[in-house]
């Protein structure tokens, strides 16, 4: 059964600070039965399937890494009517997508859950790689805590 | 002569990803002379290769399905199947059935995303899906419960909608239940049932679909023992060879990689200048093999064995669809009636080249790794549909430029755009972050 919250772990972990959802998400998932009513799912890059990851819930908590022009490491919280993408698509591929429109399609069908938390990591390096830049590696228990006030 | 005549034309549509490069659409002419036109596009993400060096044989699938977000399974599937030839592990029947079944999941969902977001809009005459929601609500809902089904028939296997965990080299790490098969057997008749519909509404809007064709050579697997319409096993055929196959191993003498001027990826051509992979290619060459209800789609939208339309690409991926779906139906009561059996795989390191090749929903990929005598990855070569797709995305260019020069510079943009959407090219799914502005 879908559980009422979901937390999505966005971005590729091969790809250095790309992969901080995820990394954070696999922290998550190791305590998982402290958090009985939330799904933690890893989105990946799957792009626009976070439509049905995120359909008919209450919550939904999207960890990315967003660049947002803060110092490297930031992590900042906020909804998507808070922002705007300043993504450049060309909508010729399937393969990009951004994440804030696919949230709008998710709205216009009627599926969106009532509340969606966004915490975006501001990245020091995007290059091919697994490891994460120490601004960001330093801070990963600063972010748990934070992001696990908004999980009930 | 029409006004536009006498105009300049000059389109650039640029196309900005934050790590790959970009790429761009260019055109430039002047009463009706086309000075350039040009696809440049950027390197696909090879570095893969560098990244899977050193590492296990028991982790390669799981790092390359981090290539895409769309075709994750199909890497990883390709890749297990490169070690297991490298390493001479055998895989048992069901196994393989299993993973057959998973990678048309990938199809499905693959397909029917690129149907719905990619082309349903330019069919139905909107610039994207959200407002497509407004013009056609229940075609797009129809698109969402399919594409909805694909993901869980992914998820139930592949232990993951993208980026799949239970694969191994030799079996699983864990398969579905009998239950689980059962629900997923109703969740694909139901799903046939969405496809049909779909086909209809979009017999409705395929006067839209531009006519223009161009004799391609049209490469893809093609599997004879026995003779089914395969993703997964067989070798390399081509509409040039007049039914003839080329072994897998052989692939690098049919995808000729080549370094363009135009562009940091490699390209490929085989007999011709170029040549075209993914559905419409393996319609091509295999439009015999389809099930029932797929070849009655294909009759339904006018698609022929033969079709040289780049645009009826999305065609061809909507009867794959329903073929997938009608064959899975089967194996999955096959796989009921033996009875499901677990399997624990046994493999053992030595050294080793191998190759895997399977249809992405692209087309055909190839994978090669070598590996040492402790089972360490010494060197790999990935070669992704795309880049094979690169230099006859730049032919069709070349001719429907001067058929449709006429037109004006709106209608040109729209069918090139058009164009490099019917193929779908994968450019920059290895990175997806947020890039925003704060306004509150």
């Amino acid at each position: 059964m879908r559980k009422e919250i979901v937390v999505l772990g966005l971005g590729n972990e091969v790809m250095s600070d790309e992969g901080i959802g995820v990394k954070i998400l696999r922290r998550f998932e190791e305590h998982s039965e402290a958090y009985p009513e939330v799904d933690f799912l890893d989105a990946g890059t799957g792009g626009v399937s976070v439509v049905h990851m995120i359909a008919e819930r209450k919550k939904a908590v999207l960890i990315d890494c967003a660049k947002m022009g803060s110092a490297a490491g930031t992590i900042k919280r906020f909804t998507p009517a808070d922002v705007k993408s300043v993504k450049e698509l060309s909508d010729f591929s399937l393969h990009e997508t951004d994440l804030l429109k696919v949230i709008s399609l998710s709205e216009t069908l009627g599926t969106c859950p009532g509340e969606i938390v966004i915490f975006g990591i501001e990245p020091e390096k995007i290059e091919p790689g697994g490891k994460i830049s120490k601004s960001l590696s330093d801070n990963i228990e600063g972010y748990i805590a934070l992001i696990s006030k908004y999980l009930g | 002569m029409s006004q536009q005549k006498s105009k300049k034309i000059r389109i650039d549509v640029k196309h900005l990803t934050r790590v790959e490069g970009h790429g761009n659409i260019l055109l430039n002419a002047t009463d009706g002379r086309i000075e350039k036109i040009e696809w440049q596009v950027p390197e696909a993400p090879r570095f893969f290769e560098a990244m899977v060096r050193g590492h296990s044989y028991e982790d390669i699938q799981i790092i390359v399905s981090r290539i895409c977000g769309i075709c994750s399974i199909t890497h990883s599937l390709a890749a297990t199947k490169a070690v297991e030839d490298a390493l001479g592990i055998e895989v048992p029947e069901q196994v393989d059935k299993i993973r057959r079944l998973l990678h048309y999941s990938e199809q499905l969902q693959s397909h029917i995303l690129h149907i719905g977001y990619l082309a349903a809009p330019d069919f139905f005459g909107t610039p994207s899906v959200v407002p497509l929601v407004g013009k056609a609500e229940e075609v797009v809902k129809t698109i969402i419960g399919i594409h909805r089904a694909a993901n869980n028939w992914s998820d139930v296997i592949g232990g993951r909608t993208t980026h799949p965990i239970t694969i191994l080299p030799g079996g699983f790490t864990k398969i579905p239940s009998e239950k689980e098969f059962k629900e997923l057997y109703e969740s694909l008749k139901d799903t046939l049932g969405k496809l049909k519909s779909l086909a209809s509404a979009i017999e409705t809007v395929a006067e839209n679909i531009p006519v223009f064709e161009r004799d391609t050579e049209y490469v893809s697997l093609k599997q004879t023992d026995p003779s089914v319409y395969t993703f997964y096993h067989g070798d390399i055929t081509s509409t040039d060879i007049d039914g003839g196959t080329v072994p897998v191993k052989d692939w690098h003498g049919v995808a000729n990689e080549y370094v363009s001027d135009q562009s940091t990826a490699k390209w490929a051509k085989w007999h011709r200048d170029s040549y075209a992979v993914g559905a419409l290619a393996r319609f091509n060459n295999n439009a015999k093999l389809l099930s029932g209800k797929a070849k009655e789609t294909a009759k339904q939208l006018g698609l022929e064995q033969g079709c040289c339309n780049p645009y009826m690409n999305t065609i061809a991926q909507l009867v794959e669809c329903v073929h997938v779906v009608e064959t899975s139906l089967g194996l999955i009561d096959e796989v009921l009636t033996e009875g499901l059996e677990e399997h624990r795989p046994v493999s053992k390191a030595r050294a080793g080249k191998g190759v895997g090749c399977v249809e992405a929903p692209r087309g055909i990929l190839f994978h090669e790794y070598e590996f040492d005598k402790d089972g360490r990855c010494t060197g790999a070569d990935i070669c992704i549909p795309t880049n094979q797709n690169h230099a006859n995305i730049q032919k069709d260019f070349e001719k429907l430029v001067p058929e449709i020069i006429d037109e004006g510079e709106e209608s040109i943009r729209g069918k090139l755009e058009m164009l490099v959407r019917a193929y779908d090219p994968c450019i920059s799914c290895s990175t997806h972050m947020l890039n925003v502005e704060f306004v509150k």
